[in-house]
């Protein structure tokens, strides 16, 4: 909503209100102020009264214009076509600094002199008034020939862009604003005053009528009236223009005028189009199912109340006889019922569906007024009027509540004074307690929060005193907390290895998905209005979003690329479950001193180790997990507290190639399968332990994973830990290779002895030899 | 004194043992002065042992001083050996870094915490009851506007604010309620200020009747923004939201200018960070609540990672640049 200064003094007094006062006031009572901006007027920029215009004697496009500047006549060339309908005009004259620092001096155009510029609205920095220069006009306060432009308060507004919230429908016209700020200043509104001097003395009654059909639970009021001369004065368009209205014909603007300073919602038809054979016009009010009002004459719709109005019957400049309509419908009945239809909603809907002013005559007076003034307009006597019975909204209200929901003591008489003041009735019922009438103009209020805040916003949020809340403290350690804490902690482990956060979009493209081999929701569950073609799905994967965050960084020239992230993926049933994803991509660390400028690739074993550092220790075993993005010779599955939970792999060259980056490494596990377990502390051995290597000469194809899990099976109490520490192959093996393993042996209740180890060896070769034909190198 | 010259003289610690062994040895110069004392009579024997033992003990000092010496040299000289120019070392490991958004988040639900509050999550996907209808959003609100929503083909949608997470926590449970929700919300916007995924802090208190006042609300979050912001100016300003009543948006002064006015803050001096207000009891009535007060707030987390870091594209926080990201190391 955009209000000017000047317009909002028509109904009440901003004398002595700065600019600052204004911002700070409409702030405070829920007004947001989006901009406040003063329109300023060069110096030496005056009225001017053309006395004569003639054509360039040399130039067709050019006149040569005679113009009184008070104290001297000024010879100006001017090459705006409409300077010759023009009386008064803006003159900058000789001196005048325009915006763009253009300064006016004495000039020759085409061999006439030229002592000066008449001026569009444009060229002195005014919104555009339409095409030509700016034709000066009584609107904007009596016109004295060589008096200073900028001494006009019309001209030299100050416009305010406010930021209306949605329940706000009152504050959509100069007046509503207006009214509200009256109460915050504390300044009596100036009434409207509607006085005909021009009347037809026939009754619209002769000429017209209405029916209503059905029950009909909006207001609907008509006026008939007579135009001649239509035009627009400066003062309207200036103001239009001002609040970004886009002009357009000169009754529309007449129009847009009214609806904006009163809030009414206002159409006019050409009633000429709307008479019967016998010259009467019938207008027919229909109820329509869900409360919509449609209005309709020789039985043709004109007008979907509040929604549209038929083209073919709005009335246009050059109607002689307009009929003028006035209507309100409550936007919780006209929302509810238009909502979801495929009505043609015109730019009416958006006052209607807020709530337009409910004060209909107001809105038919004030139009009327315009038209009398702007258009000779001659109203027939009397209205046609459909008129609602509408419910009073009462609300019984505790003013003690109301100070224990602000946490303020607000008396009941300050209570009292605001809301008289906003236009509520309010009566007292005795004790804390009062009843509560409520404006028509604001629907928005229904119960006692709404009033409270209306008090609030009143007395002004900064004058309650913040008070810290009194709880009884209890225990909020519940497991989201937890899980959070421990979320966080595995975040601060990545970041510890190198790597750093992403946070990407949930969404993925579908087709991606689908190519690649991973997961998709099932269609049926699928987003149905995607935001765009390559976000058109929910993500399975997290690692499809790190590929192309790796492309990206690989693109800016970066050569180590560590990236991690943790976030939701969904499945094919839209179930949503957490990930948590690594991708390493390129040099496992940048070049420098320590590895003389030239830094090993990323490989599976760096890869692997710094995600153990990040989560803990692990298992790997063959990989079950399908997509292209699969190294089939260089991935696995992660075991992880004894549970399958995620994959770890090498990119597939193939795709790597595709993305166009590096080696790239990668892994996808289950968040929850990180959690940490709860952990008792096992006995520490007293005695001494022995490392006992074990190098076995095995077949090639087979997998550490068989040797560990031959071993684990014997359950060898002495036997406390065992790890792979070499791997050897050569031409002198063939088909064999040599693995060297390292066995740990402690007991914990004695020292141990020759024949404890070599009992614990033996053991260990022997099955070794039989479940994997493993001989001693 | 010969040998104590030779002593002082000692240029290696081989050396110096090479004299040591020559005076003390078995077969050394001392034993051979004790060997007579043997053939010394009575009365000039002790006279003859106590001089013995004084050069003994001079010498004995001699070698060890001058042992000490010997050896802080050899030490001396093997760290000189090992000396690197350590300014070439500077920076060799890379540490990463968390998302500035997610590090905000984190420092946010701190501070919530140790107010006692408790973490609540729930479903990105949610219905339309739990993300309008319970939260006074009826069918017809303009801000259920297709264009904002995502919508699933079953009739489901994302989640366009973490406040379901407020409905399901009351449905579920009694009051009193104290909890904050942060996650990722949805809307269908997508410009240079807009991301159709951002996310969000809520938060949500609830009492007996009368408990819970706007003043309350005011003490907290102003407390709270100073926690994040420092020393700020706090302002509230009446507004509307369809689950609060009375309802205020919260700004801060502007933390690039100081108040004055610069192209961040567009000239009022004034930034908003929040918005927050006292429960609708439309909202309570939907979830069967009686004789309740309560107020809630929410925030965008990207706008304070924003403000708070000075970070002037909301967009590239979502594309993984480590050029962005390697600067909150």
């Amino acid at each position: 909503m955009i209000v000017t200064k000047n317009w909002l003094n028509e109904f009440v007094n901003l004398e002595g209100i700065s600019n600052e006062t204004l911002y700070e006031t409409f702030n405070s009572i829920g007004l947001e102020v989006d901009s406040i901006e003063r329109y300023t007027i060069p110096k030496k920029v005056v009225v001017g009264k053309i006395l004569s215009c003639e054509k360039h004697p040399d130039a067709d496009k050019l006149n040569v214009c005679q113009i009184d500047v008070g104290d001297k006549t000024l010879q100006i060339v001017c090459g705006a076509a409409n300077v010759v309908d023009a009386k008064f005009v803006a003159v900058a004259t000789v001196g005048a600094v325009l915006p763009d620092n253009f300064i006016i001096k004495d000039a020759k155009l085409r061999g006439v002199e030229s002592a000066g510029m008449v001026c569009a609205s444009s060229e002195l920095g005014l919104p555009d008034t339409g095409k030509g220069i700016m034709i000066l006009d009584e609107s904007i306060g009596t016109l004295e020939v060589g008096c200073e432009l900028g001494s006009y308060d019309t001209i030299t507004d100050t416009v305010i862009e406010l930021e209306l919230t949605a329940n706000r429908g009152d504050c959509l016209s100069i007046h509503g604003v207006a009214r509200d700020l009256s109460v915050a200043l504390e300044r009596e509104m100036k009434p409207f005053v509607y006085e005909s001097t021009h009347k037809e003395k026939l009754g619209v009654a002769r000429v017209a009528d209405i029916q209503a059909n059905g029950i009909i639970e909006a207001d609907l009021s008509y006026v008939l009236t007579h135009i001649e001369s239509l035009h627009t004065p400066l003062l309207l368009t200036l103001r239009l223009a001002m609040v970004n209205i886009a002009l357009g014909d000169k009754l529309e603007n007449i129009l847009s005028y009214a609806t904006h300073t009163t809030g009414v919602i206002l159409r006019a038809y050409s009633a000429t189009s709307l008479k019967d054979d016998d010259e009467r016009i019938r207008l027919q009010v229909n109820a329509q199912e869900r409360g919509i009002i449609t209005i309709s004459s020789q039985e043709k719709e004109i007008s979907l109340l509040g929604v549209n109005q038929n083209q073919e019957k709005q009335a246009k400049d050059k109607d002689s006889l307009l009929l003028l309509e006035a209507s309100y419908i409550h936007p919780d009945i006209l929302v509810n019922a238009v909502f979801d239809g495929s009505y043609n909603k015109d730019e009416l809907y958006y006052k209607t569906s807020r709530g337009s002013e409910p004060n209909i005559a107001f809105g038919l007076e004030f139009s009327t007024l315009l038209l009398e003034k702007y258009a000779k307009g001659k109203c027939y006597e009397g209205y046609l009027t459909v008129e609602n019975e509408w419910e009073e909204l009462r609300l019984g209200i505790d003013t003690d509540e109301i100070s224990a929901i602000i946490g303020k003591e607000i008396s009941k008489s300050t209570i009292i004074t605001i809301l008289t003041a906003l236009g509520f009735g309010v009566t007292n019922a005795g004790g804390s307690k009062i009843v509560v009438i409520i404006p028509r103009f604001r629907h928005d209020i229904t119960h006692i929060q709404d009033i409270t805040e209306e008090i609030v916003r009143i007395v002004g949020i900064n004058n309650i005193e913040s008070k810290p809340l009194a709880f009884i403290e209890s225990n909020k350690l519940n497991q989201t907390t937890s899980q959070y804490q421990f979320k966080k902690s595995l975040r601060q482990s990545a970041c510890a290895t190198g790597f750093y956060e992403n946070v990407s979009y949930i969404f993925c493209e579908r087709s991606k998905l689908e190519k690649y081999g991973f997961s998709t929701v099932n269609e049926k569950l699928d987003l149905t209005n995607p935001i765009a073609e390559d976000l058109n799905t929910l993500r399975s994967t997290i690692v499809l979003n790190l590929l192309d965050a790796i492309k990206r960084n690989v693109s800016y020239t970066q050569k180590s690329i560590a990236l991690f992230e943790i976030g939701a993926v969904f499945n094919s049933f839209r179930v949503q479950t957490e990930k948590f994803a690594m991708v390493f991509s390129g040099q496992n660390e940048l070049e420098s001193i320590s590895n003389s400028g030239k830094p090993n690739k990323i490989d599976f074993a760096s890869f692997t180790k710094r995600v153990s550092m990040v989560i803990g220790e692990f298992e790997l075993v063959a990989c079950r997990e399908v997509n292209d993005f699969i190294h089939p010779y260089q991935s696995a599955d992660i075991i992880f507290n004894g549970k399958r939970c995620g994959y770890i792999s090498k990119l597939h060259p193939t795709i790597q190639e595709q993305y166009n980056i590096p080696d790239t490494f990668f892994t996808e596990i289950d968040f929850d399968a990180l959690l940490p377990k709860h952990i008792n502390a096992t006995p520490i051995s007293k005695f001494q332990g022995v490392y006992k290597d074990l190098s076995l000469v095995i077949d090639e194809s087979t997998p550490y994973s068989a040797i560990s899990d031959a071993i684990s099976s014997l359950d060898i109490e002495l036997l406390s830990s065992y790890y792979p520490v070499d791997i050897y192959q050569d031409t002198q093996l063939g088909t064999q290779k040599s693995l060297t393993i390292r066995l740990f042996i402690q007991s914990i209740s004695k020292t141990l002895e020759e024949n404890d180890i070599e009992s614990v060896t033996s053991l260990v070769l022997d099955k070794l030899n039989k479940t994997s034909g493993a001989t001693l190198r | 004194m010969k040998i104590l010259k030779k002593i002082q003289e000692a240029s290696s610690l081989e050396e110096l043992e090479g004299i040591r062994i020559k005076l003390f040895g078995k077969k050394g110069a001392l034993a051979g002065e004790f060997a007579k004392l043997k053939d010394i009579p009575g009365p000039e024997k002790k006279a003859f042992a106590e001089g013995l033992n004084k050069k003994k003990a001079m010498l004995q000092n001699a070698v060890d001083e001058k042992y000490e010496f010997l050896k802080s040299q050899e030490i001396e000289a093997m760290l000189k050996k090992e000396a690197i120019d350590v300014s070439l070392y500077s920076s060799l490991g890379k540490k990463g870094a968390l998302h500035p958004v997610m590090e905000t988040m984190d420092k946010i639900i701190d501070y919530f915490v140790a107010m006692n509050f408790a973490v609540k999550d729930g479903p990105m996907v949610e219905d339309d009851f739990h993300n309008f209808e319970a939260l006074n959003l009826p069918k017809s609100h303009p801000a259920r506007d297709m264009q904002d929503t995502f919508y699933f083909n079953d009739g489901g949608l994302l989640r366009t604010h973490t406040s379901p997470v407020q409905i399901r926590t009351m449905l579920k449970t009694k009051p009193p309620i104290r909890i904050i929700s942060p996650g990722s919300v949805f809307r269908r916007d997508y410009d240079l200020t807009h991301t159709p995924m951002f996310h969000q802090v809520e938060g949500l208190v609830v009492d007996e009747s009368g408990t819970v006042s706007f003043a309350n609300l005011k003490s907290i979050l102003t407390d709270f923004l100073h926690y994040m912001f420092g020393d700020v100016e706090v302002r509230f300003r009446p507004s509307f939201f369809p689950f609060t009543e009375p309802s205020a948006e919260v700004d801060i002064s502007c933390i690039f200018c100081a108040g004055d006015g610069c192209r961040v803050c567009s000239h009022t001096g004034w930034l908003e960070v929040l918005g927050c207000g006292i429960v609708d009891p439309n909202v309570f009535k939907a979830v069967g609540y009686d004789d309740v007060s309560g107020y809630a707030f929410g925030l965008g987390v990207e706008r304070f990672a924003m403000l708070m870091h000075k970070v002037p594209d909301l967009r590239s926080l979502f594309e993984g640049d480590i050029r962005l990201l390697e600067q909150f190391r």
